[in-house]
């Protein structure tokens, strides 16, 4: 067991584990947050989608111990149930979810998007979210939940 | 299935509401005697729960609770049900609290499957909440003196012309209405309705966007642990031996656990009973027989099962002349593929097990669980908590067993088991694989005058009832056998699940051979025998259409009698602009149309595709769904399960395979089963709901999945002349052409 | 009056004769690196199927999918972007469109464009299109994959614009590129060989074109043929020797071979990865039998490899850096990292899942002259084509910070392989970032 010390949507945390432990579990049972889920484990579907130095990862592919002071960006740095974030926001307007277990990873993928590029064409949303699996079906409200954020984001970019 | 009065909590209702009939001098004239005088069957599964107070509770501070015994699969029916509910006792969705199914204070109602839930729930809880309103409108009237109909009603407060008030909580007074449903109460008039039928953002979403506690996977409870479960490499391995000892002493390691095959490991973290599980799978020596079929071709792996032939329709007499037409149409063996693998928590305190499940069936899971511990079913609960998409009989109840299971073997803490994505791939209950017979006749005026379809299929219902029906009791060292699987009858059949076509046919004879034994465990997956039955009753009738030269929606329409079915093929044809389509180089359409079981909802389905036959891609440019399923309640929602089904369904039948080889499965991981990504969704993809206020709920959430295969296939057909009838129609088959 | 005629000077004869010399040389050049164009077709001639399906067998033999394919909804609409030291050249559009694609070719105008590089209306192609390899094409094969190309759908894809550095944008000078390494030769096969191992000579060298990656290149981009099947390089990648200096530490057997070209993996050996993955989808498509014969011919100069010394037949996990290593702490960094992001899969594996991967004492990376191609794989991943069923190696570019991917190679060098050093293992982490 090693100490590390995160930074998590902008706060520190300190966490005692195995080095090898995937940034998916310490975030899940170590820090409590929920967002990020486990699909596979294997990289493939994309359910444990996080960003890591701004850009998109499987957080079941990362050890804690790469980390280092990389920021890690989880859907809980989005926003609230109270106040939710332009993302949250538009997921919700559009109702974008079924069962709703693979949307916390599209959101942050999403993101890692819209941080770059906050004016993309439609072909640019849908070649992004390849990695990202949905079983029940959802694409089409995913789309246009993301659609709806870049529209509702400045030009210039902003948090979304 | 009796109604839980067995349970402690239902005891103190029934000793509260007692008390009831000493509030009135007169016995109102709605009350009820114990003994049942209204013989008449109640509305959905008030039948088998008539006691209001089993579905509605009205505390004294106003809190109103709605109970169900039906399940939040995703499917948006939580928030349904509270429309239906809100609607009918006339508050706002946000004052009531819904309980979803758990053994110890909900219904009831079997499985959330089949579609049943807004016809069972939906329509229970739709009458129960009337009658409830109807009993407090009487006493707010007895208690302002006043006759009823003077009797004005707001967000859950009566009130007198004079002003004075009264709300639901104060007229109760703790008391609850422990009173059978009078199944003559009249429902609110669809023309009045301000909830129900009208769009209503699902209560679940905000905490799954914002990284609440939402799933199962979320649960965590004080003194938690961790198990997971080696499972043998092949579905006939056998165990020859383990060298636990190793693994015992690896951190953070509290038990090992062997009975039989059935092989775990329990650990104070997560990520540490991962790696003590990979540990004790290098440690374990199996011997791994060839158990499953040389010849892995769905077509002749299925025609060698053994099946037993039941008949399901004969009508007219066979034989007559004119032109016939025959094809044989095959699917293979499918994944559930949830995208989060089953997990379950289970704890064993004081002799009470406790268990949280995305079973789709709490109650029959208890019953199973009952018989696999060996304990009496009183000292179990099984609550609901929500997992990700199931979409039919997947790994949720083999969790739950393994985590119940791991709870004896460490009792006082309670016990997460995961099942990792390579144990759901390998061990969830398939989709069978299922091979189908065509044959028509046509007579000179393009009429079908006669009609012999026949589908084998191995069982679709393979659900815990039995606790043999639970993967990990056929590993322990006392193996429980699974159930001798039946045919679910007619009209809702199981791998005969809409195998009657709807069209008008004089002369005709259907057969389902029911396969009982076969070398992998199959089960329901979302509607069933019906994906493989319309697809190829779908694809035959555009065969037909092309040989009687008619075009497939007006041969359709031709054959068909039920105006509803003639509206859905209408609107879906319409909206795609079927009449003045132009084919485009690469380009074509496909329609189809099916009614669920026959009885459930109308959908019809226009689609085109592009078809790139070097490489073997099909893109689908543009779909249409037209969709009646009687009165609808939440139209988004309905908008959302046919839009999920048409693109489940598509990933069905374009990609999806489950492949083996005569020893193990292979497709472990989505490398080797991939579903459809954001490059194959459809381009465009519209829904138009054909509502019918008044009309029955019909169930929606597997209406789509049939229609969607047959229409690809026949647009696959129209653009480039190839007639595939084996699924999946994947770029391997789409190369090769066959 | 008339003016004194001026004088023949010396110089004046000289610059005279220096101008003729130069207009001499501008007409020869202008000879060289102009071509006339072929008439457009209008009309489309008809093709037997037998044809056809031999083109599209030998097609896939080319691979030409892999470079005339972008979106798989789209065959052969072009638009590939590859790198050279040149410039970057996008691929064209192949399908019989009239417009934007070869449809008025006639056989006359593709059979040249295949011997000569010269495109129908007279511009010379880049050698990125290994027309100094499809020259040595029978007649026959090169008329029944025009027959299988003009059977495709036509598809509406204009050319896109090259990015070549100045001077490579004037493409007549390709013509002197010709001159020194084009060889209009016919095809002859070998005596003393087997028919199976001509055969695969002959699909190797004027299809498959396997030396345009796999042999080294000279400074003019031209096919080194001193230094045959002595490794290259494509796209940012180290192509291994499959001579003698084929860097493999398990040595080649030729079924290895045959069903790695078949499938893109050699059980326990090796995974197809970067521009091979490509190559092979399009391989597997091919007639099995000229699969069997391309292994044979490429074996025999495997099979001149002699045994190493290395790590691979030493199972079991790779050891923690010794504690006497003159480079201790970045060999420590890269052990760490290995330990606890590869070794998850690459030593325990999960059963039956793209888990479950190859050792990496055996992995060909390793052994190669430099780490390009473990960097790559490392960053990039093995991802399966769209929609097929595959092994799948995830992508740890935005994982691995530039430290950790150089101090894994660095590590996976000595302790996996056992090999001296690679130089410059920073630099080629920070190439491989570049687009």
């Amino acid at each position: 067991m090693t100490t590390y010390h995160l930074r998590v949507n902008g706060r520190d945390h300190a966490v005692d584990t195995d080095p090898d432990t995937p940034l998916l579990y310490v975030l899940r049972n170590d820090l409590q947050l929920n967002g990020a889920k486990f699909g596979c484990g294997l990289g493939q579907c994309g359910a444990c989608t996080v960003t890591l130095g701004g850009e998109a990862v499987m957080s079941c592919l990362v050890p804690v111990s790469v980390v280092g002071n990389r920021a890690v960006g989880t859907v809980e740095g989005l926003g609230t149930a109270k106040a939710p974030g332009v993302l949250q926001q538009a997921f919700i307007a559009e109702q974008a979810a079924q069962c709703g277990y693979c949307i916390a990873g599209m959101m942050m993928r999403a993101e890692s998007l819209l941080a770059k590029n906050p004016k993309p064409t439609d072909a640019q949303i849908r070649q992004h979210m390849m990695p990202n699996l949905c079983r029940c079906g959802t694409h089409m409200r995913i789309l246009r939940a993301v659609r709806r954020a870049a529209d509702a984001l400045p030009a210039k970019g902003g948090k979304a | 299935m009796t109604a839980g009065l067995e349970s402690p909590r239902r005891r103190q209702l029934l000793a509260a509401a007692g008390s009831l009939t000493m509030v009135f001098a007169v016995k109102p004239a709605w009350a009820q005697d114990e003994t049942p005088m209204n013989k008449g069957k109640l509305p959905g599964s008030l039948e088998k729960e008539p006691w209001l107070d089993a579905w509605i509770r009205i505390d004294a501070d106003n809190r109103i609770t709605v109970f169900t015994g039906k399940a939040e699969l995703g499917q948006g029916i939580k928030t349904a049900l509270l429309q239906v509910a809100a609607e009918e006792l006339l508050v706002a969705p946000g004052r009531i609290t819904l309980v979803t199914a758990d053994t110890a204070r909900t219904p009831n109602e079997g499985y959330t499957a089949g579609s049943h839930s807004m016809q069972d729930s939906g329509t229970a809880l739709r009458h129960a909440a009337a009658q409830v309103r109807q009993i407090l409108g009487e006493l707010a009237a007895r208690r302002f003196g006043i006759g009823a109909p003077a009797v004005t009603v707001r967000d859950g407060v009566f009130q007198a012309p004079d002003g004075r008030r009264a709300s639901y909580g104060e007229l109760l007074a703790g008391q609850q209405l422990h009173l059978r449903c009078n199944p003559a109460i009249p429902v609110r008039a669809p023309e009045g309705h301000t909830v129900a039928g009208k769009p209503l953002q699902r209560i679940d979403i905000p905490a799954k966007v914002t990284g609440g506690v939402a799933y199962v996977q979320d649960l965590r409870l004080p003194n938690m642990v961790h198990g997971r479960v080696v499972r043998p490499p092949t579905p006939g391995a056998r165990l020859l031996d383990v060298d636990t000892a190793a693994v015992a002493r690896l951190p953070g390691v509290l038990k090992v656990v062997r009975d039989g095959r059935f092989l775990a490991v329990i650990a104070d973290g997560e990520y540490r009973a991962v790696k003590a599980a990979a540990a004790l799978a290098k440690a374990t020596r199996w011997d791994t027989p060839a158990t499953l079929p040389a010849d892995t071709r769905p077509a002749p792996m299925v025609r060698a099962w053994p099946a037993k032939p039941y008949p399901i329709l004969e009508r007219g007499v066979p034989g007559s002349a004119g032109r016939t037409l025959a094809a044989m149409y095959s699917k293979p063996f499918q994944l559930h593929a949830s995208i989060g693998p089953s997990c379950a928590v289970a704890q064993l305190v004081n002799g009470q097990y406790t268990v949280w499940t995305h079973s789709q069936g709490v109650y029959p899971l208890r019953d199973a669980l009952s018989e696999l511990l060996g304990a009496d079913k009183a000292t179990i609960r099984c609550i609901h908590t929500e997992g990700s998409g199931c979409y039919g009989h997947n790994a949720a109840d083999d969790v739950a067993a393994d985590a119940a299971l791991l709870a004896r073997a460490f009792p006082g803490r309670p016990v997460r088991v995961q099942w990792m994505r390579e144990d759901e791939n390998g061990w969830e209950p398939f989709g069978p694989a299922m091979l189908t017979s065509a044959r028509a006749t046509l007579d000179g005026a393009g009429k079908i005058v006669d009609w012999q379809y026949d589908v084998w299929s191995p069982p679709h219902n393979t659900r815990p009832g039995k606790a043999g029906n639970l993967l990990a009791a056929t590993h322990l060292d006392k193996p429980f056998k699974p159930d001798t699987p039946t045919p679910s009858p007619q009209p809702e059949g199981s791998g005969d699940r809409n195998a009657i076509p709807y069209y008008v046919l004089p002369n005709a004879r259907v057969v389902h051979q029911f396969q009982d034994t076969i070398p992998l465990r199959s089960s329901a997956l979302r509607s069933l025998g019906a994906y493989c039955n319309v697809f190829s009753i779908e694809s035959f009738m555009d065969e037909l259409a092309h040989a009687a030269n008619v075009d497939p929606v007006a041969f359709r329409l031709r054959n068909l009698a039920d105006p509803r079915a003639i509206d859905v093929v209408r609107a879906a044809a319409k909206k795609f602009g079927w009449d003045s389509y132009k084919n485009t180089p690469r380009r074509g359409r496909g329609f189809a149309f099916a009614r669920y079981k026959n009885l459930a909802a109308f959908c019809a389905i226009a689609l085109e595709v592009e078809v790139a036959r070097d490489t073997g891609m099909v893109r689908i440019t543009r779909a249409v769904a037209a969709v009646d399923c009687g009165e609808v309640v939440n139209p988004d929602g309905v908008r959302n399960q046919i839009e999920g089904g048409i693109i489940q369904s598509a990933s069905w039948t374009l990609l999806e395979r489950i492949r083996f080889d005569e020893r193990r499965i292979l497709t472990r991981d989505w490398a080797q089963y991939p579903i459809l990504r954001f490059n194959q969704v459809p381009e465009r993809l519209e829904v138009e709901i054909i509502d019918r206020p008044g009309q029955p709920f019909l169930g929606t959430g597997e209406a789509s999945q049939g229609p969607t295969g047959a229409a690809i296939a026949n647009a696959i057909a129209d653009a480039c002349g190839l007639r595939l009838r084996d699924l999946p129609l994947d770029r391997a088959r789409l190369r090769a052409g066959r | 009056m008339d003016p004194a005629p001026r004088p023949r000077t010396p110089q004046r004869r000289t610059r005279l004769i220096v101008l003729a010399v130069l207009v001499l040389m501008a007409a020869a050049a202008f000879a060289i690196m102009w071509r006339p164009a072929i008439e457009a077709q209008t009309a489309v001639p008809v093709f037997d199927a037998a044809t056809v399906e031999r083109g599209q067998r030998l097609a896939m033999v080319g691979t030409c999918a892999a470079c005339h394919t972008v979106d798989p909804s789209r065959p052969y609409a072009g638009g590939f972007a590859l790198a050279t030291p040149f410039g970057t050249v996008y691929s064209t559009n192949i399908t019989p469109d009239a417009r934007t694609g070869i449809g008025g070719w006639s056989e006359a105008a593709f059979t040249r464009a295949l011997r000569e590089g010269v495109s129908r209306d007279g511009h010379l192609l880049y050698p990125a299109f290994p027309y100094d390899h499809y020259t040595q094409l029978a007649q026959d094969d090169i008329r029944a994959m025009y027959a299988y190309f003009m059977t495709r759908p036509a598809l509406e894809a204009p050319a896109h614009k090259n990015e070549m550095t100045f001077p490579f944008g004037f493409r007549p000078l390709v013509a002197f590129w010709n001159m020194l390494y084009l060889k209009r030769e016919p095809w002859q096969p070998v005596a003393g060989q087997s028919a199976e191992w001509n055969r695969g000579a002959y699909l190797s060298v004027a299809l498959a074109h396997c030396t345009a990656c796999h042999t080294p290149r000279t400074k003019l981009g031209g096919t080194d043929f001193s230094r045959h099947l002595d490794g290259g390089e494509a796209e940012g990648w180290y192509v291994p020797a499959l001579n003698e200096h084929n860097p493999s530490p398990v040595p080649w057997t030729r079924d290895h071979l045959a069903e790695y070209l078949r499938t893109g993996i050699a059980p326990d050996h090796a995974v197809a990865g970067g521009p091979m993955q490509a190559s092979v989808e399009n391989l597997r498509l091919a007639d099995p039998k000229d699969i069997d014969a391309i292994a044979t011919y490429i074996h025999s100069f495997l099979a001149k490899a002699p045994p190493r010394q290395t790590r691979a037949a030493v199972p079991g996990s790779l050891p923690a850096p010794a504690a006497d290593d003159p480079d201790l702490q970045r060999m420590q960094l890269g052990h760490a990292v290995y330990a606890n992001s590869c070794a998850r899969c690459h030593e325990v594996g999960r059963d039956n899942t793209s888990g479950a991967a190859l050792q990496l004492q055996k992995a060909v990376a390793l052994y190669d002259p430099d780490p390009r191609s473990l960097i790559h794989i490392v960053r990039d991943g093995i991802a399966p084509p769209d929609g097929e069923p595959a092994r799948w190696m995830p992508a740890f570019a935005n994982i691995l910070t530039d430290e950790q991917t150089g101090a894994l190679a660095a590590y996976l060098r000595r302790y996996g392989a056992g090999q001296p050093q690679w130089e410059h293992i920073e630099d080629q982490v920070k190439k491989a970032k570049q687009p």
